[in-house]
């Protein structure tokens, strides 16, 4: 379980994060919702260490993130994380060199599925694909937790559709994910969970699956009571 | 240590074109400066024949050789291309970082989220600095010796004074690149690993605090180099109260420190300031 416990941070004068917390299940797909600018990268920057925070904690299984979290945990920010000029096969050798979770095999598989060649270079990819290879990148180490952000930002909707695809498939199945999203209609079928932000708070955390049920609302019509109500 | 090792080649791996392109450029330059000003030297000694009415054996009497190799090394071939060896690994010391957070990537977060302790990148990234820095050095080392011959080869003997290759290593113009024990190699080199690592912490701290972080990395700087050369300055105060040797050993413990503070302020802003 990652638990996001009552953290705070600012940028300069500005209180990005006013006290934010939620927890995201392994086994589970949990959405954070906001519009863009209410803190949701800086949430999964936090969960990563890659952003100090000003107070409040993050557990990652109960601990503190240590390099080692690194085998467990994986980061698929909105844009790629290797460097240009690399080919895909050597950014699939790059991670076998360092990631004891990294799967070839599974690599493998996904370039099939995305349609890549190995031998193309990042630099000459066009957006849709590298969004691919960088989700790829990820998806491709056995870890029990993925951080993704924006995965469907400003890709045609062939794309869209192959990487909503990847949720449902066994790629997903069993891991915990957070995924940040302002487009919830690609994804509104296949997320458990939905952390609903504004300006640095969490307005609310439901169920998507107890909310169908009870109150017979979508995540969208929560949504609208939130935000408009 | 497995990562470090695999981390270093890839640092010079990203830099490898480049640096071949600029090794390139030194050999012409050096090589063409050797030939260019051999046959400038010539070409002066035939001027002085005409202008003074000279004999070969009254031009020999009067002393007027000079020696070829010096006037070789002094040139703007040798200096300018040394120079720009220096500058470029200069910029490279900042460029080896910003260069993941800028452009199109942000491989930084690829790199701070590999399992591997975030100081490995650091020292991966100071040894490839260290690796580029002696590269350019054993180049040179290389080269001397052939332009030694090649500046001879074209000059006939007895228009000549000659240098020996050793002499040549002590030249100015080579910045007192070559030290001859190995006291002074720690001294030289240990003070260059410790002024690179100064800058990259120095930059972390800009990376860690951004604009705040300029100011940080300005007074850090300046704290160190106060720090490093204290000893000096104990030196001219106390007038001359220190023998050398004691002085020396107060560097080699200053420059231990700074360096010291400078890994240790670098775990601290890795770990947990550094801002993506």
């Amino acid at each position: 379980m990652i638990e996001v416990k009552n953290v705070k941070k600012k940028y300069g004068r500005k209180q990005i994060l006013k006290g934010i917390s939620f927890t995201a299940n392994k086994g589970e797909i949990t959405c954070l919702i906001g519009i863009n600018g209410v803190g949701k990268t800086t949430i999964m920057k936090a969960i990563m260490a890659l952003t100090p925070i000003n107070s409040g904690e993050i557990l990652i299984d109960g601990g503190k993130i240590r390099k080692e979290s690194f085998e467990k945990i994986t980061f698929i920010p909105d844009t790629i994380t290797m460097p240009q000029q690399m080919k895909i096969s050597e950014a699939f050798q790059f991670m076998a060199d360092f990631y004891k979770s990294w799967n070839p095999q599974r690599a493998q598989e996904l370039l099939q599925f995305f349609k890549l060649d190995e031998n193309d270079r990042i630099a000459n990819l066009s957006k849709g694909n590298t969004a691919k290879v960088n989700m790829l990148l990820g998806l491709a180490l056995d870890v029990d937790y993925l951080l993704m952000d924006e995965p469907f930002s400003g890709i045609d909707i062939f794309s869209r559709e192959q990487i909503a695809e990847v949720f449902t498939s066994h790629l997903i199945e069993d891991r915990g994910v957070i995924i940040t999203t302002h487009e919830i209609n690609d994804i509104e079928h296949l997320i458990d969970k939905v952390v609903l932000i504004d300006e640095g708070a969490v307005l609310r955390e439901f169920n998507v699956e107890e909310v169908r049920e009870n109150e017979g609302k979508s995540v969208v019509d929560v949504m609208r009571e939130v935000y408009r109500g | 240590m497995k990562n470090y090792l695999k981390l270093v080649h890839f640092e010079v791996n990203r830099f490898f074109k480049m640096y071949l392109i600029v090794v390139g450029l030194v050999i012409v330059s050096q090589l063409i400066g050797a030939v260019v000003e051999s046959k400038e030297y010539l070409k002066n000694i035939k001027r002085t024949l005409l202008r003074e009415q000279y004999s070969f054996s009254e031009y020999l009497q009067e002393g007027y050789q000079a020696e070829p190799f010096s006037q070789f090394l002094n040139s703007g071939w040798v200096i300018l291309s040394v120079f720009m060896c220096v500058v470029i690994l200069m910029l490279y010391v900042f460029f080896i970082w910003y260069r993941e957070w800028f452009a199109k990537n942000t491989f930084i977060y690829r790199l701070l989220t590999l399992p591997t302790s975030r100081l490995t990148i650091y020292f991966a990234k100071l040894t490839a600095i260290m690796l580029l820095v002696f590269g350019f050095i054993a180049l040179q080392i290389i080269l001397l010796p052939i332009e030694h011959q090649l500046v001879y080869w074209i000059i006939p003997a007895d228009y000549r004074i000659d240098i020996l290759l050793t002499e040549a290593f002590n030249f100015v113009s080579l910045g007192g690149l070559y030290p001859s024990t190995f006291i002074e190699f720690i001294l030289l080199y240990g003070i260059g690993l410790m002024f690179v690592a100064v800058l990259f912490t120095a930059i972390l701290f800009e990376r860690s605090y951004r604009l705040k972080g300029i100011f940080f990395a300005i007074v850090y700087s300046v704290l160190s180099c106060v720090v490093f050369i204290s000893p000096v300055v104990l030196h001219f105060v106390s007038e001359g109260y220190f023998y050398p040797l004691e002085i020396l050993s107060l560097l080699l413990v200053t420059g231990a420190i700074v360096l010291g503070c400078a890994i240790w302020l670098a775990t601290y802003l890795l770990k947990y300031k550094i801002t993506v």
